[in-house]
């Protein structure tokens, strides 16, 4: 028995006398322990049509390719950046990626004369750092900026909410966490100065 | 339709950190004790709903959820803790709303939980010291504290002996030790920078952060196991709140009511007694309408809260508020001004890491005006810096440039090496910085709201470009190769007040009842049986984080409320 589930069976025993007593706090709907929660990414994701998706699983291994360790679409990413297109961005932003996404086909069409089906994954690549030079004045490339692409402020071009929701999506899932970066949940002991070797990963977890 | 209920010895409005203080003292005393909490049930380790989650469980994976922030948390979501793994402990702005003023605004945090924010504090825990008790008599500043430092230092240490305190002793006159267990280890560069200091700047004392988090097991609560982000609760009770501590050893006494859902809307006086008799209570869930009579009673419902309460319990004696014969009643409201620092960029201990996560930074003490006003200073009082060494990882690469397995591999390993510290400036009294209740504008229980002004200083926006000033002096020091000073952005963007999240000071104690609510023993010198010991009593703010000093003053106010009681003063 995991941990998190032997306290909700301790909840259950012990709470039998006190939820009769003081009334349970949070509603049923709002207990949910997150650590035995489904993924974020187990949610169902109905937004992208099929070529869409085509197009977000290539771009999304572009720019965190399979190597000695897994990439994107190994650590679930482009499940990620539907979900987060359909239910996180607001109107705007939607707006922006999607606007964003259905350009590729024409701009294609235009440049290589062909379907998005037919590119090799060059011309992929081409077509990522083209939308990045075009980009490259946007304040996200700013040296120390933490507002992201998703600032109350300022909107982000497609190719920065793109990059953004990638890299987000990889380093903070399982894959990503425990097979690119060193994952750690539990270290029991702390300790200032260890040596760092040339290969060493930081660890996972975002919140550090 | 009023709902009578037993009659307790002691009735403690708020379960936070002074309020599970009080419970533990006054039933550890004997005393029959109801505890009055006005936000939800909540059960130690149980519902930490967010604890040892993975980023990859969490909503978003991580990222906010803007839509609640921004309807039902505009306020709490400010607060760096706040998340959907947090945001079931904190206050639903929305359904509780106060009073803010965009000309004077103040952004008041709050939980809404059995335990308060104790679940929710940074745990610094620093003594305020001999000079910051003096602090108003010497300089003339309002009025001067009517306790001393000699006084209030037994208790410092019987509180902390019960917490369990991690830090260094380092016989600063300006930062009393503590009782410490062992302090938690410096990184590498914070140990380079602590050394450079000490080499160039003497003056400049550099610490390891003194946390209420165990460095090993303790009264029966486990070490830390250092998974980082305490402000999801621990079930292993090792960082100290309410429930990890005080609650427990109330409950274990069999003298300890705690009811929930409990919102306090008024004390009655009785003027033939000259007491307080009881308390009205609404429950938040059933809206039912109740009654509670006692001996004692001791607000710890955080300086705002009972600000409010006292302001709304009016009488034929008190026209103005619970024992404000003074009118000082909700006024010289303080926080802490956190502000301005600097981040260095370093080329050294490139080769070292950590292992585990640190909850605790470094502290640099107060080191400005501390034998007289220095020379190069146009402000009184002082500033501590709160910082720490860090690793960037990917989230601050975020925007590189560039595609494939070479962005991959940045992102993966520890970035560039900072230090970074950011000012801590003690706030001066002004009556100006005010909480009142507004009998025009009703919450959902149709208790008056609680309005809020506030503002800085003059003299905490002196304070603020010295922290800039100072902090690139230290940063130099250091051996820095790259300063990003911060005084641009935060001379331009001052913190609204409240930020700090350290607000005292609504009912101050004083040696004169027509300047102060409370005597030197937290008592109101209005009425003999009500006692405030949460931020409101503190004269003056000092510059370091104040739960540990609302602990001391607690325990002792209990100490001295029992023995009035046995000898029949009460």
């Amino acid at each position: 028995m995991k941990r998190r589930e032997f306290l909700e069976c301790a909840a259950l025993i012990v709470g039998g006398m006190s939820a009769a007593q003081t009334g349970l706090a949070l509603t049923q709907e709002q207990k949910v322990y997150l650590a035995s929660a489904p993924d974020y990414i187990s949610r169902a994701a109905n937004l992208f049509s099929v070529e869409q998706r085509f197009l977000i699983d290539n771009f999304c291994e572009i720019i965190i390719p399979q190597t000695d360790t897994p990439g994107a679409i190994r650590a679930g990413v482009p499940k990620f950046i539907e979900l987060m297109v359909a239910e996180w961005l607001n109107d705007e932003e939607r707006s922006i990626f999607l606007t964003g996404l259905e350009s590729i086909p024409v701009y294609t069409a235009k440049e290589f004369g062909k379907g998005i089906t037919d590119l090799s994954q060059a011309e992929m690549l081409e077509i990522l750092e083209s939308l990045e030079d075009a980009a490259s004045n946007d304040p996200w490339y700013g040296f120390g900026n933490m507002e992201g692409a998703f600032g109350e402020k300022h909107k982000s071009p497609f190719i920065c909410q793109l990059k953004e929701l990638t890299i987000w999506g990889f380093f903070t899932s399982e894959v990503g966490s425990k097979q690119v970066l060193r994952y750690n949940p539990m270290p029991m002991e702390f300790k200032g100065d260890i040596p760092l070797e040339d290969e060493d990963s930081a660890w996972a977890g975002k919140m550090l | 339709m009023l709902n009578r209920t037993t009659e307790y010895d002691a009735i403690v409005v708020g379960s936070g950190v002074s309020g599970g203080w009080a419970a533990k003292e006054l039933t550890e005393k004997g005393l029959k004790v109801l505890i009055l909490e006005r936000g939800v049930e909540l059960q130690h380790g149980i519902d930490y709903l967010g604890e040892h989650a993975p980023d990859w469980k969490i909503p978003f994976n991580g990222k906010p959820n803007r839509e609640v922030e921004t309807e039902d948390y505009p306020i709490q979501s400010k607060n760096y803790a706040f998340s959907e793994a947090t945001k079931h402990f904190y206050n639903n702005d929305r359904k509780n709303p106060y009073i803010r003023h965009d000309e004077k605004p103040f952004d008041w945090f709050r939980a809404d939980v059995v335990g308060g924010r104790s679940l929710l504090w940074g745990r610094q825990v620093y003594r305020l010291s001999k000079q910051d008790f003096e602090a108003n008599e010497v300089e003339n500043i309002e009025i001067p504290w009517p306790v001393t430092y000699d006084e209030i230092a037994p208790w410092y240490s019987y509180v902390e002996k019960y917490v369990g305190v991690s830090g260094q002793a380092e016989g600063l006159k300006q930062l009393p030790d503590s009782e410490f267990l062992p302090p938690m280890e410096m990184y590498a560069l914070e140990k380079t920078v602590k050394q450079r200091l000490a080499e160039k700047e003497p003056k400049i004392p550099m610490t390891i952060g003194r946390v209420a988090i165990l460095t090993k097991n303790h009264n029966g609560r486990a070490a830390c196991h250092y998974c980082g982000p305490c402000q999801r609760g621990c079930s292993t009770g090792s960082y100290f709140s309410s429930h990890s501590s005080t609650l427990p050893a109330a409950r274990a006494t069999g003298n300890l009511t705690l009811r929930a859902n409990s919102v306090v809307e008024e004390l009655v006086y009785d003027k033939d007694t000259g007491r307080v008799s009881e308390v009205r209570v609404i429950d938040a869930q059933t809206g039912e309408r109740l009654s509670f009579s006692a001996k004692i009673f001791f607000m710890c419902a955080s300086t705002i809260g009972t600000a409010q309460v006292l302001l709304n319990s009016k009488s034929e004696s008190f026209p103005d508020g619970l024992a404000n014969s003074s009118g000082t009643l909700g006024k010289y409201l303080m926080d802490h001004m956190l502000t301005g620092g600097g981040i260095g960029v370093f080329l050294d201990d490139m080769d070292s890491y950590h292992y585990g996560n640190r909850p605790n930074g470094i502290y640099i003490p107060r080191f400005r005006n501390l034998d007289g006003q220095d020379e190069d200073a146009d402000f009184i009082r002082g500033y501590g810096y709160q910082g720490s060494a860090l690793r960037l990882g990917w989230i601050s690469k975020i925007n590189e440039k560039g595609f494939g397995a070479k962005l991959k591999e940045t992102l993966r390993k520890p970035g560039i090496n900072v230090f970074a510290i950011s000012g801590f400036l003690e706030c001066l009294p002004q009556a100006s910085n005010r909480v009142t209740v507004d009998p025009t504008r009703l919450d959902r229980f149709g208790i008056p709201q609680v309005s809020v002004k506030f503002d800085w200083s003059e003299n905490e926006y002196k304070m603020q470009a010295d922290v800039n000033t100072q902090a690139d002096r230290i940063m130099k020091a250091a051996g820095a190769v790259y300063i990003i000073n911060q005084e641009s952005e935060h001379m331009t963007d001052n913190p609204v007040g409240g930020s700090g999240i350290h607000e005292m000071g609504t009912a101050r104690m004083g040696d004169d009842p027509a300047t102060s609510v409370l005597n030197k023993h937290n008592q109101a010198h209005d009425v003999a049986n009500l006692f405030i010991t949460d931020g409101s009593f503190m004269t003056s703010s000092s510059c370091v984080n104040p739960s540990l000093t609302y602990m001391a003053f607690t325990a002792r106010a209990c100490d001295y409320a029992v023995k009035q009681l046995a000898a029949g003063k009460i």
